[in-house]
Formats: structure tokens, sequence, C-alpha cells
């Protein structure tokens, strides 16, 4: 299988679109994320991670309507694909065998 | 809700960096979170953000990839207008050699022409601060002798205009003080150089390349010099020589070499070879006798550098008015200065004599505004003659391209390709000839070099200003021949192209004969001004100057005994067997310095003085010259001395009657003289003057370039008060003149071991008088010869066309009876017809242009009808020869093998 290895901010943009299930477009996701996880995000930066994603099959994107404040400007709405989802399955069974391999004593140190 | 829109242009450049296919959504995005942020936070803020976010935006990812930018479509046929327009260009193979050599002789000629004139307009431009430096010139006039202009100043003007004129930044002086013997102490051999001094300030002024030696302090201190490498060369045989000692035969000490120049550039006014300190004569009482009060002399060159931005003619406003500040005038006289720019100095010094030099120096050389203007035009009309080729050519062969062009518009080609493809054509073609031109020109350099004395190279740093202007030119050039083809064939309609194969050509023919017409304008104008010149120039080394020029030798007198002891020299050189005879004088006729002129008027005459020229001579002077006596005598011995001969101009002006010479009672009285235009008292004693008998009148002979009248003309005694002797003139007989001269020289040698035999053959001196024109009528004869045969190119292309035209229509007339001479006259008959126009605009115009250049010289020839006449004649033959060539070959093709194949 081919090593599948998510960064961070794009773990974070993943599992926001699949969040946001069915309404996931540039503005939405940039305000969850800032909402939930208290952090700036850039549009810049957001746009060329969904990008990313998207070539490398991870998401996948439609065509969405338009409102008046958009002038036209169709959405373009994010979904998770089901590589996607097996992609963030991966990571976060990665990490969880990690937890689970980490000693106890370590978590209790303060 | 009334929205406002963002800027523009934030949103225009993400649309011009962006991938266009994440364009619109992104956009979208922006002008989203743009509503919201301006609702919240108001329109600057949600602007300041917009653009904030539009540049986060601007990284690799989003940015498009040029590649995808360019549509592949334009390459494409890019390439297939090259493709097309050599294929055009081979298939005419005929037509299209006949483009490129007339384009590449036209070429040849503007580039060489271009040369000559980029070098003269560039004169004295290699100094860095070149457009702040100017010359002050000093108009003078007085209440009695008129007007003067001087290219000279003040001592103190130089010294004190710095303080007193603040535009003024730094002032320089420069004196030419005569010519002397300059030696190297250790090795002494005579070296005739002129002197020139120079202050301190000279060196940081201009920018000579210094070699050795810095420019700050090489002329600081006293009995310093700096020499040229070439100056250097001839003296020691090598280049460094710094800190060596050098001497001017004239002074007691020896002068320190402090630095090196470079050789001057061929485009500098400056010729000097070294230059004096001139604080070498500060100790010198006499220096500070005549300088510290020396506001309005004319003894020195000025140049003064002024702050950036300063006004010339204010700036010489105020140097006018600081001279009368500190400088009471004599009654009646008037002074006033200006400033001459540095780049002016070489072609717009007409009028400005040369001050600042002792009068056996020569003024720095002129160069001709006049022939630069001619020569301009002449390089613009050659390279236009060309370009006028190929539109014609073009256009006319567009009948054969029909097709072409109609399956083009059909195929759907716009008008824009199908220019575009004839301009790629016309460009191919302008390159071709450009490179060889470049190549033909180069291999003509030496020659040419040779020729116009000058030192042309085409690939130096120097000349890419050149460069520049040359390639713009034959770009337009190349866009401009061909775009009148490419406006005029794209213009058509496809279906009219395609349907009768012919287009409605009567405008663009007329157009066609017009440029034909101004063609041959052109060409017979430079025909009869190379007719006219030619023979300007021919009457000016053939006419009778008035004395004998041939086989004169001059030589020059340059040490003190060759003056005191003549008598001897005389005697010893009329003993050489080939010597007939031998004379002294003070200045020789077809002079290259300068004649001094003294104000003269007859004793008890009423009126003014009138200014005359002067000179010295001795009893020989008229046998050796061959000049005849109209009246009274010779001078005959010593007791002459203060009697004087007058040519005609002279005894006219001076009221001499030829009845009372023999009794010797008309006296002259010469109080004031002039070595450089300035007069002043003949004696120390103001109020005494020269007052001498007249015993002779000459006749009148051109001592003078034949540009100028014939001057009044005062001949005294050699023993004189006005001139001293400075030349023998020894006429000599034509065989094994090598051996004659060797003789003289050992005669003059003995007599002073310094003497360095200076010496010039009179009449290759007198050909220096006209040698500019000499060269200027060889080349424009070439150019002449080059514009007939490039417009007789384009006649030849043209003929040559319509005769193919026409060859069915011929065909059919031979059937019918028509006979050779009928046929030849009917094809050669259009284009003689416009050559004769053509003759007929050109005349008045050539005539004009050839009075306005002979007025330039007092003597000159008349220009007669039979110069028109032949010119027409050569034209029109020219292009008769051209056309009837492929007139009687179509003429002569039998009719069965034009029509059998319809």
């Amino acid at each position: 299988m081919k090593r599948i290895q998510l960064g961070e901010f794009e773990e974070v943009v993943l599992l926001t679109v699949g969040v946001l299930h069915g309404n996931a477009y540039g503005v939405t996701i940039k305000d969850e994320i800032e909402q939930r996880l208290g952090r700036g995000v850039t549009i810049g930066a957001l746009q060329i991670t969904l990008r990313r994603l998207e070539s490398k099959g991870y998401l996948k994107s439609k065509l969405g309507e338009s409102t008046e404040s958009r002038r036209g400007r169709p959405k373009l709405l994010f979904e998770i694909t089901a590589y996607g989802r097996k992609a963030l399955e991966y990571t976060k069974g990665s990490r969880d065998e990690l937890w689970n391999a980490l000693p106890k004593l370590v978590l209790k140190l303060k | 809700m009334k929205r406002s829109a963002p800027p523009r242009f934030i949103l225009r450049f993400l649309k011009w960096f962006c991938k266009p296919e994440y364009h619109t959504d992104i956009e979208g995005d922006l002008l989203e979170f743009y509503e919201r942020r301006r609702a919240d936070a108001g329109r600057t803020s949600a602007n300041v953000q917009l653009f904030r976010d539009v540049l986060f935006l601007f990284r690799p990812g989003i940015i498009q990839s040029p590649a995808i930018h360019q549509p592949l479509m334009n390459n494409g046929m890019i390439k297939s207008y090259f493709i097309m327009g050599w294929r055009n260009l081979w298939k005419g193979k005929l037509y299209s050699s006949l483009n490129v050599l007339g384009l590449t002789f036209g070429m040849v000629c503007f580039l060489l022409i271009g040369l000559y004139v980029h070098d003269e307009l560039t004169f004295d431009q290699q100094h860095l601060d070149a457009n702040r430096i100017y010359r002050v010139i000093t108009h003078e006039r007085n209440p009695n002798n008129g007007a003067s202009t001087v290219a000279a100043a003040g001592y103190m003007l130089a010294e004190e205009s710095t303080h007193a004129v603040p535009e003024v930044e730094m002032t320089t002086r420069m004196q030419r003080a005569g010519r002397a013997n300059l030696v190297d102490p250790e090795n002494p051999v005579n070296v005739q150089e002129t002197v020139t001094i120079a202050d301190e300030r000279f060196l940081q002024m201009f920018d000579f390349p210094l070699i050795e030696g810095d420019r700050r302090t090489a002329l600081k201190e006293p009995n310093s010099i700096v020499i040229t490498e070439d100056l250097a060369m001839r003296i020691f045989n090598r280049a460094d020589v710094l800190n060596k000692n050098l001497q001017f035969s004239h002074m007691q000490t020896p002068l320190k070499i402090t630095g090196i120049l470079k050789d001057h550039p061929h485009n500098s006014s400056f010729n000097f070879t070294s230059v004096m300190s001139e604080s070498t004569q500060y100790n010198e009482g006499w220096f500070k006798e005549q300088t510290e009060n020396d506001w309005s002399s004319t003894s020195f060159t000025v140049y003064a550098l002024l702050k950036p931005d300063a006004h010339a003619p204010s700036v010489a406003g105020k140097m006018t008015k600081l001279v009368y500040a500190n400088e009471e005038l004599e009654p009646g006289w008037e002074l006033s200065l200006s400033l001459q720019p540095l780049k002016d100095v070489h072609l717009r010094s007409e009028g400005i004599a040369d001050g600042a030099r002792n009068s056996n120096v020569e003024s720095i050389p002129q160069g001709n505004p006049l022939y630069i203007m001619i020569f301009s035009f002449v390089g613009i009309f050659v390279l236009l003659i060309a370009g006028i080729n190929y539109t014609n050519l073009t256009t006319a062969r567009a009948s054969s391209r029909i097709k072409e062009i109609g399956v083009r518009k059909t195929i759907g080609a716009v008008r824009g390709n199908l220019i575009r493809q004839f301009l790629v054509e016309s460009l191919i073609t302008t390159a071709i000839s450009f490179v060889a031109a470049v190549i033909i020109v180069s291999l003509l350099l030496p020659p040419f070099n040779d020729f116009v004395n000058k030192q042309f190279s085409l690939f130096t740093a120097a000349s890419l200003s050149f460069w520049g202007i040359a390639i713009a030119l034959i770009v337009a050039i190349g866009i401009l021949s061909g775009g009148y083809a490419a406006l005029l064939l794209s213009r058509f309609n496809p279906v009219a192209l395609l349907k009768g194969l012919k287009i409605g050509t009567t405008s663009d023919f007329s157009v066609r004969k017009v440029l034909v017409v101004f063609q041959f304008t052109v060409s017979t104008v430079m025909i009869i001004g190379t007719i006219v010149l030619l023979m300007q120039v021919k009457f000016l080394n053939n006419t009778n100057l008035g004395f004998d020029k041939n086989l004169m030798l001059v030589i020059d007198v340059n040490v003190g005994k060759a003056r005191s002891n003549f008598e001897w020299v005389k005697a010893e050189m009329a003993k050489v067997p080939a010597v007939e005879q031998v004379s002294v004088t003070s200045r020789v006729p077809g002079e290259w310095k300068t004649f001094y002129s003294v104000k003269a008027k007859q004793e008890g005459s009423a009126g003014e003085h009138q200014i005359a020229y002067a000179i010295g001579a001795d009893k020989d002077f008229l046998s050796t010259y061959d000049i005849p006596m109209l009246d009274g005598r010779n001078f005959q011995s010593e007791n002459d001395s203060s009697a004087i001969l007058v040519n005609e101009t002279a005894a006219k002006m001076l009221g001499i009657t030829p009845i009372a010479i023999g009794v010797g009672d008309q006296v002259v009285d010469i109080p004031v003289i002039a070595r450089n235009n300035f007069f002043t008292p003949l004696f120390d004693d103001v109020n005494a003057s020269f007052n001498p008998r007249v015993i002779g009148i000459v006749k009148d002979f051109h001592f003078q370039s034949l540009r100028d009248r014939i001057q009044p003309l005062i001949i005294a005694y050699n023993n004189n008060p006005i001139q001293p002797i400075d030349y023998y003139s020894v006429k000599i007989s034509p065989h094994d003149i090598p051996r004659t001269l060797e003789k003289l020289k050992s005669i003059m040698v003995k007599n002073d071991e310094r003497e360095p035999f200076e010496y010039h053959f009179l009449e290759d001196q007198l050909a220096l008088f006209y040698l500019e024109d000499q060269r200027n009528q060889t080349i424009l004869s070439w150019v002449a010869f080059a514009s007939v045969f490039i417009a007789c190119l384009g006649l030849f292309g043209l003929a040559t066309y319509s005769a193919e035209q026409r060859l069915k229509e011929i065909g059919m007339r031979k059937v019918l009876g028509a006979s050779v001479v009928s046929l030849i006259s009917l094809l050669s008959k259009d284009f003689v017809k416009l050559v004769f126009v053509a003759c007929c605009i050109a005349f008045p115009i050539a005539w004009w242009g050839a009075s306005r250049w002979l007025e330039e010289y007092a003597y000159h020839i008349e220009v007669t009808w039979w110069v028109f006449a032949l010119a027409g004649m050569m034209a029109t033959g020219i292009a008769l020869l051209t056309v009837s060539y492929q007139a009687i070959r179509t003429a002569l093709v039998s009719p069965v093998k034009i029509l059998k194949s319809e």
C-alpha cells in the first residue's frame, strides 16, 4: 500500500470537511477551523491545502449553488472520498498505536 | 441593499496570476468574506484584508504556469510566417535577389555615411562632463575696426568667475604660445612642437585619458609637462617616460614629465601633443604684469564647467558684467561674452576665430555643417530608395499572389495574419540584406578609413549608440517598405479575389508611379550634385592663382640663426644647381598659418583706416613666384625697408594712383596690426605709426583659398616692423628632388645644427585647402552611383514584371503584325515618362542646392544648362537601358511559345 502521510494542517482540513458534511467550501471550512480550534487560517494556505488534498485523491469537489454575496460565483463544495476516509483512519490508527505503546508512567508525570 | 464592489485592481491581479480553473470559486469565497467584513468592520478594513488575502494567494500552486498562458496556436503561426515567408522569397528568386541587392547597396552606403556623420556629430563628447563644458567667446566692438569674435578671454575672468558667478563650477585656461623645438636633453634630436600651456585644472575638467601620472597634480608644479604617448614614442622611442626631463629649446630650465596622455581620438577638437603647466610662468615678471589686470584680453582660451541646470546665456551675461565691473574699457569699446557648448566647437564655430594662439600655430580644424547635413540627407535618401524598391516590387507582384491571399482569407486568415505574413517576409529580406551589408562594410572599412582619414571601427563600445540608431532605422525601413504592401494586399475581399483573380489596381499603380518618380528625383539630384562638385573641384585645382606654385619648396624658419643669417643661406642655396630661385618671406601665398593684418590709409587722405593683409618679402619674391608688376618698381636694396608694394585690390582701396608712383610721394599710414583678429599698436609708442612709401603695384594673386575673394595685400620689405621673415621659398627644377632636398638640408643644418628642416611643397599645401571638397566629391559620386544603381534595380524589377504580365498581349500584337520596335517602345514608354517627370522635379531642387553650396566660394563655376541636360540624359538613358533590356527580350519571344498554351 502507498504510504499515507498527512500533515497536521492537512489532517485538520480533511476532518473539518468531514464535519461540515455537505456544506464544506472555502468560507465555511475557514470559519469552522477558526471557531473550533481558535487559530487563524489564511485563505491562501487553506486553498492550497484543499487543492493538494484533492489532487492526492483524499477530497473530491463539485460546483455548488451561488449566493447573492458571491455575485454569481459558484461555491466549490468538497467531500471526503473513500480514500480520504482511509487516510484519516490510517492516521488515527497509527496515532492510537503509539498512544497504546506509551508507558502509563509517562502520562502521569505532570 | 446597495453593494459596493471591492477595488477592481485587486481582483484583476488575482485573475492575472490565478490558475483559471481555480479562479471563479476562490473569487467567490473572497467576495463572500469581503461582504461579511464590510458589514462588520467597514469598507477600508475589508479592502485591506482582501488585499492581504490575495497576496497570500500569490504562491506556487495557485499561480498559473507560463506555458499554459501562451496558446500553442500563436507559436505555430509565427513559425508558419517564417516558413511561408522563406518559401515565397525562394519562389521569386529574381525579385528577391533584386530586393536584397538593392537593400544591401542602400545599407552599405547608409552605414558608411552614418559612421562618418556619427563621428562628426560626436566630436568632443568623450569627456564625462562634456555637456556642461563651455568655451568662452569674446565679442568685441571698437569705434574703428568694427567687430571681432574670438574664442578667447582674459586671465582674470577665468580666475575670478568661479567665485563671482555661482553657476560656474570650474574654469580652465589654455594657451598655444607658439612652436618650438622640444628636446630630450640626454639625446638632443629636434622635434618641432606646438607649445601648449594650461593651468592645473585643465586635466580635471577634461577627461583626457592618462596612462601614467595623476590628473590632479600633473600640471600643478612649475616646470611640469604632460605629453601624449605618440610624442613620447617620437622623442624617446618608448612610452614609459614618467619623471624624465624634456626641454623647449627657447627655455632655460628643463621640464619634468608628470603625465603621459593617450593619443587624442579622431573625433576630438584638441590636437596638442604636450601641455606645459601654467605655473611655470608664474615667477616671470612679465607674466604677472600681463595677467594681473587682464580682464578683457584674448590671450587665453577659457573653458568653463557650469553647474547642472545652469542657464548658459545668463551665466555669460554675468561674466560680461564681471568684466565691466573690473575693467574700464576705452571709450567707444564694447565687449560681450558668450558661452559656446563644447559639442558645438567642431561644427558650429563659423565666424569664431580660434584665439589664444600664436600666429604660427594652425587653428583647430573645423567640420563643415553643410556637408554633414548633405550627407545625412543623402544617407537617408539612399536607404529610402532601397526601401521603395521593395514596396514597388512587392505591390507589383501582388496579382501573382492573389490566389494565395484569397485562399488564406477563405480558410480563415484575418487581416492581421496576412499583414504579419507580409511584414515577416520584408523583415527576412531586410535582415538578410543587413547581414550582407555589415559584412561588406567591414571589408570596405580599411580603405574607407584611409580615404576619409578617420579611424572607424564597427564593433567598439563607443559605437553602441550608432548601432542602436542604425538597427532601429533599418527595422523601420523593413516595416515601412513591407507595411504598405501588407496593408494594401490584405485589404481585398476574398470573393472578388478568387472570382476575378485580379484586383483593381489603378490607385495602387499611381502610388507606385509616385515612388518611382521620387527615386529618380533623388538620383538625378545626386547626379547633378556630383557633376557640379566635380567641376568645382577641378576648377579650384586648375585656376590660375596668379603665381607659380609648381615645384615650390617652402622651408620653415624654426631657429633664430636661420632668420638672422638669411643672406648667407640664400646665397648658399642659390649655388645648388637644381635651385632656380630663392626668396625669403614672412608668409607665403596659400599660407596655412595666420596672415597678419594691418590697418592702413593713404597719408593725407580723408576717411577711416581700412584693413589689409600684410607680408614681408625680399626683392626676389616677385621673380621667384612669377608675380607680374603692373606699375612702379620692385624692391632693390636695404634702402627700401620703408617702402612697400601693394596688390591691385589694395591700391584701389588706398586710392594709390599709378602715375604718382614713380615719384614715390604716396605714403601709407599703418598705425596698428592684428595677429589674431585683434588690433594693437604697431610700436610701443601708441601714437607712432609705420609710414612707408608705395613704390609699386603688383597684379592680384590668390594668396588665400579660392573660397575668399582676393583681399587687399601690402607687401613690405623683408626688413620691416610688421613681421620678420619666416620662410624660404625655393623654386627647384624637377630632376632628382631627393638629392636637392638633401643638399638644402645640409645648408640649413650647417647654418644652425639645431635646425629641424621642416619643409612643404606649396602645391600639396594648396591642395589641402580643397582636400575636404575632393573627398566629399568622391564620396558623393559613389553614393550617386549607388542610388542610381538601386533605383535601376527597382525599375528593372518593375519592367520585368510588367513584361511578364503583358506577355499574352504582346503575343497577340505580334501575331497581328506589330514590329519589334513598336513593342519595345510600348513597353518602355511608361517608365521613361516617369523618369522625365522626375527630372523636371529634380532640376530646380538641384539648381537651388548647387547654388547654395557654390556661394561658399568667392570664385566658382556657373551652373550651366548642359549640366542639367547631361544629368537628365544620364538618368533617362540608364533607365531606358534597364527597361529596354526586358522589353527587347519580351518583344523577341516567339508568339507561338506564348500563345500555344491557351
